[in-house]
């Protein structure tokens, strides 16, 4: 038993290491607020979120709808990859600052989304 | 280098099959393959076994952090109920994970982990090391652990073990993730239904827990697993 079970896990493993293409959109951290607080995004698609973080202080970018958590260092750009999302809204938010760093990821059709 | 991992981790895991696979206790967590920076945690885990032949016991305590962006180092002490029904100090460990890729950005999620546990009071090592793996399908997560053990020391005999775990949850709250978990190791395959959560209490303290009950399938003998793990993170 245990022995199909690494098997099919080494096959997994190996399928691991390919690449998805990721479309970028990027997002501004400043004042403890993201801009655009709110983006449109195909749905469907991997997809990169560029964030350069222009405040002094450090960040985490946290989303249980988008299953991340990522810290976003003082001025530096951090990518988080994320999807592919069904249609609907992700919110996240900074945990440092949850009461003002919030955004919205918007997954619609392609024909909607921002491109 | 990335690649020269995955290549020795699928090499090892082809290794694992041809040893004998762990004894002792196969249930305790089932690991992720993420790593947050400026992470630190105390954690608390509890393993009762319960067999024909009676209770097994073992808890563990231990206190460790990110050391880097991509690394976790965390020491546990590990108390057992002995044959007495005395509990007492029984190792000691210390957990390296490693986060090998960005999340999300490959077709699957992966991760190493590398321990060494001395055992109180004899001449008996164990090293473990293995790959971490996780997978998003929507809403839900599958994750595996497969871990190449080694033990040795002059109290007891050398010998190579494996042993493989695996989650299916299901995120539907932060506070309550139902899942699926599957435990196997020497003469041990047991399956059972299990939870985690978290609850955040300030930007930068929260607690995590962990709980699941696991039948094991593979023996006509009763034995139930009942898992129990706490951290909280700071």
């Amino acid at each position: 038993m245990n022995k199909w079970i690494l098997a099919l896990s080494m096959l997994l493993l190996c399928m691991s290491s390919w690449l998805a293409y990721a479309k970028e959109y990027k997002l501004i951290l400043k004042d403890h607020l993201f801009y655009p607080a709110e983006i449109t995004v195909p749905a469907n698609k991997k997809l990169r979120l560029v964030i350069e973080n222009q405040d002094d202080t450090p960040e985490e970018f946290d989303s249980f709808d988008l299953n991340r958590e990522k810290v976003l260092y003082p001025g530096r750009t951090s990518v988080i990859y994320i999807g592919p999302l069904s249609p609907g809204r992700y919110d996240f938010f900074g945990e440092f600052s949850p009461n003002t760093a919030r955004g919205t990821v918007v997954a619609t059709e392609v024909n909607d989304a921002d491109n | 280098m990335r690649f020269l991992i995955i290549s020795l981790s699928c090499l090892l895991l082809a290794s694992v099959s041809q040893v004998a696979q762990a004894d002792g206790m196969v249930v305790d967590k089932v690991y992720h393959p993420y790593v947050m920076p400026f992470e630190r945690e105390v954690e608390w885990r509890l393993v009762s076994r319960q067999t024909d032949n009676g209770n097994v016991l073992a808890q563990r305590g231990g206190f460790g952090g990110a050391i880097n962006d991509t690394m976790s180092l965390e020491g546990y002490l590990v108390g057992e109920r002995d044959d007495n029904g005395d509990f007492g100090l029984s190792s000691y460990e210390l957990e390296l994970r490693w986060q090998l890729v960005e999340q999300g950005r490959l077709w699957a999620d992966w991760g190493a982990l590398f321990e060494l546990e001395k055992q109180h009071n004899i001449d008996a090592y164990e090293a473990t090391t293995g790959f971490l793996w996780e997978k998003e399908f929507g809403r839900t997560s599958l994750t595996m652990n497969a871990f190449l053990v080694y033990e040795w020391g002059a109290d007891i005999a050398n010998e190579w073990e494996s042993e493989f775990r695996l989650q299916y949850r299901y995120r539907y709250r932060s506070a309550f993730q139902p899942s699926i978990e599957i435990y196997a190791g020497e003469d041990f395959f047991g399956v059972g239904p299990g939870f985690i959560g978290l609850h955040r209490f300030s930007p930068k303290r929260q607690l995590k827990w962990e709980a699941g009950f696991i039948s094991e399938l593979s023996q006509s003998g009763k034995d139930h697993s009942f898992r129990l793990a706490l951290e909280f993170e700071f």
